[in-house]
């Protein structure tokens, strides 16, 4: 049991504001900050900062799958196929999560967060991929689609490969998901574009409609266990809607380099006081 | 389809805005939480007003969110008579209501 005072309450909504505009403005999910602040700022138990996170997961990936653009992007096909492996991925991994030293957790917490700003200041490697033969999987199960681009007002059709590699690495970016309470976009999209071949638009709307439901198997699971506090969660879904909102609309273009390295720099400081804390848990700045 | 994503997530905001304007207007009372809960015993506890309750139920109503998407998706590909896609969103389906129960086991 958790007691939480009103200041606690007013500074996670707070923070989640800017974690959810800082994720929008970056495409990060707003895991990646949430889970730093509330264990190392606000002293929150892992178990408890993870089931706050991953319930905020849903909400930004719901709100956003939502809009007519993402939806029209997304294919349904691919992604339903692919949530096999995430939501198998995602329950296993919040189960097994429960077996697990914090202390362990928080070290592939930081390491996650290493990974992430690399890519943030070394950039994702974008296919544009064409002439995409599919694999016999992907045939039989008519993966492939095609997508408007309003940028050039042409229907381009895609096909699909790599299809049951995609699935197991879908599984392995499930765990993580389940394990750490975040969406796993950071896997998924590189994935399906660079082994799938998938139009990196197409990736990202459907890799963030996945996420959503990989987070709701996940979420379900810290759910029951009681490992969703109300009053942390409640502060911090409202605050991560608005943040992602207000930043999807007020920023449309790509943050400049030096913007990005100064996160970047902040995400690997913190993800150094992420790996301190998993050896040395009374620590809380 | 996709707006019914939208309003899950309307919907369990406000609820939780309910019941933090509710926790403050009563002072900011202590709260006690359940140790292990059950989807049934959420839904409850809820509709007495409670709290945590009303919290409770907008965090079950924005993960039952995506699933009532899977739930309508693998509807739709049933009318389709598309019956690979019938299986695999049911297999997705199952999993997820699975999670639901897991509690007991995990």
């Amino acid at each position: 049991m958790l007691v939480v005072t009103p200041i606690e309450v007013l500074s996670i909504f707070l923070m989640s504001i800017l974690a959810g505009l800082v994720g929008a403005v970056f495409g990060l999910g707003g895991g990646i900050l949430i889970i730093p602040f509330l264990t190392l700022v606000e002293g929150v138990p892992l178990p408890f900062a993870v089931g706050a996170s991953i319930i905020s997961v849903i909400a930004t990936s719901s709100a956003s799958a939502a809009t007519y653009v993402q939806d029209r992007l997304t294919n349904l096909r691919l992604g339903m196929f692919l949530e096999v492996g995430t939501v198998l991925g995602a329950i296993t991994g919040a189960l097994v999560a429960a077996f697990l030293d914090p202390g362990v957790l928080l070290v592939l917490f930081g390491i996650l967060l290493i990974y992430t700003s690399a890519i943030m200041i070394a950039g994702r490697k974008v296919d544009s991929p064409s002439g995409v033969v599919p694999d016999r999987v992907s045939r039989n199960l008519r993966l492939g689609g095609e997508y408007f681009d309003p940028a050039t007002g042409v229907t381009n059709r895609y096909e699909v490969t790599n299809t049951l590699k995609t699935l197991a690495i879908s599984a392995i970016s499930g765990v993580v998901s389940g394990l750490l309470g975040v969406g796993g976009g950071i896997i998924g999209v590189p994935t399906m574009n660079l082994l799938s071949k998938v139009p990196v638009k197409v990736a990202s709307a459907t890799s963030n409609f996945m996420i959503g439901v990989t987070a709701a198997a996940s979420s379900s699971v810290y759910l029951v266990r009681g490992d969703v506090q109300p009053f942390l969660v409640a502060p911090l879904m409202i605050g991560v809607v608005i943040g992602a909102a207000v930043g999807t609309r007020l920023l449309r273009r790509t943050p400049p380099l030096r913007i990005k390295l100064l996160l970047a720099i902040l995400l690997v400081a913190v993800s150094i006081a992420m790996i301190l804390k998993g050896f040395f848990p009374e620590i809380v700045l | 389809m996709a707006q019914s994503l939208r309003v899950g997530v309307l919907a369990s905001a406000a609820l939780s805005l309910l019941g933090l304007v509710l926790w403050a207007s009563g002072g900011f009372p202590s709260v006690t939480v359940p140790a292990i809960l059950n989807v049934v015993d959420i839904v409850r506890v809820a509709f007495t007003g409670d709290l945590t309750g009303i919290v409770y139920f907008g965090v079950l109503v924005l993960i039952a969110t995506p699933i009532f998407r899977v739930a309508v998706s693998s509807v739709y590909f049933a009318v389709q008579r598309d019956w690979a896609y019938a299986v695999i969103t049911i297999a997705v389906l199952g999993m997820l209501l699975f999670a639901l129960y897991s509690g007991a086991a995990g």
